[in-house]
């Protein structure tokens, strides 16, 4: 019995250490009682044990990370000024590396080129201005970090569509960072007052 | 002491309940019960077609709580079994009100398939 409940307190190192602590010693006993009480002590008792482990630790450890996540974001400064942060190192990489590929591609390969590479540094400017004015507490901060994300992530879906001079690193870079500060603004807004407002 | 909270949502809202979540509310509607009691009822309830494991058990009594929907009766142990103490949950108002609306969905379902003669009719 007591090699038994060993192995399953082994098992219940599957659920988050929260719920450990909340429940862990009631599902000791409800093991022990299951122990004495069922005849199938053997492989299909642990079978359904595993199984019981499999099926609801991982849906607690989501619930417990998002929990983590929410109390996170409602004391969020920390975050908003590392998106802040983010914002301006990949604008800065944006523009610089739209520079440098349409430098490398020549410059006068045709207009739009020329306007990709140009719609780009826009683009990579205004998360650049986006991220200061979050940095800067700035009114309107906010709202102009919603239009550089949504800019920049039009203009390199389009290049990608239309032309495709775009690397994959440059593509990637303004195509998961804006849709990431986009999703992240938006929980933000959700999560109401207790927020972090930055307009 | 898990979480609780005020329900402000409609019964509805929480449906369809998931079968082990029903069924650990269709046990404390008769009272009280620790967890190996709740374990043990649906069990012999639906002649072992449940069966719930302590993680599923304990799980789904969590969500139940931080939904206000069951609370905590207090720990003392079960003459019946041991001398440990033991938790008991029981139902909130809220967690009836919840229990209620699933069963009428459920049979709105069941007089759906009945009128189907997809049961209750003998078959040929």
């Amino acid at each position: 019995m007591r090699a038994a409940e060993r192995v399953y307190r082994l098992l219940l190192r599957a659920y988050p250490a929260g719920f450990r602590a909340e429940y862990g010693r009631e599902m000791v006993l409800v093991f022990r009682d299951r122990r004495r009480d069922e005849s199938a002590r053997g492989i299909r008792f642990w079978s359904e044990m595993i199984w019981d482990v499999a099926r609801s630790a991982p849906a607690l450890r989501l619930d417990a990370f998002r929990i983590r996540w929410e109390e996170d974001i409602q004391t969020g400064e920390e975050k908003m000024r590392t998106m802040a942060i983010l914002a301006v190192l990949i604008g800065v990489t944006e523009a610089a590396n739209a520079l440098a590929e349409g430098w490398a591609g020549g410059i006068a390969n045709g207009g739009f080129w020329l306007a990709g590479i140009i719609l780009t540094v826009v683009a990579g400017t205004l998360l650049v201005v986006a991220g200061v004015a979050m940095l800067r507490r700035a009114p309107g901060a906010v709202p102009s970090a919603r239009v550089a994300a949504i800019t920049c992530l039009t203009v390199v879906v389009l290049i990608r569509l239309v032309d495709g001079w775009m690397s994959i690193f440059g593509t990637l870079l303004g195509i998961v960072f804006p849709i990431a500060l986009l999703f992240f603004l938006w929980w933000t807004r959700r999560r109401g007052p207790s927020a972090p407002t930055m307009a | 002491m898990a979480r609780q909270k005020k329900i402000a949502r409609a019964p509805e809202s929480y449906l369809p309940l998931p079968p082990a979540t029903f069924q650990i509310l269709l046990t404390l509607v008769d009272g009280e019960r620790h967890g190996y009691a709740i374990m043990r009822e649906v069990a012999e309830r639906t002649d072992g077609a449940v069966r719930l494991g302590p993680g599923t058990l304990y799980g789904a009594l969590k969500r139940l709580l931080e939904a206000g929907l069951v609370e905590e009766g207090g720990e003392r142990p079960d003459p019946d079994m041991d001398d440990e103490r033991r938790r008991y949950y029981r139902l909130a108002k809220p967690g009836l009100s919840v229990a209620r609306a699933e069963a009428r969905r459920l049979e709105g379902m069941v007089r759906a398939a009945r009128q189907k003669k997809l049961i209750g009719v003998e078959p040929a």
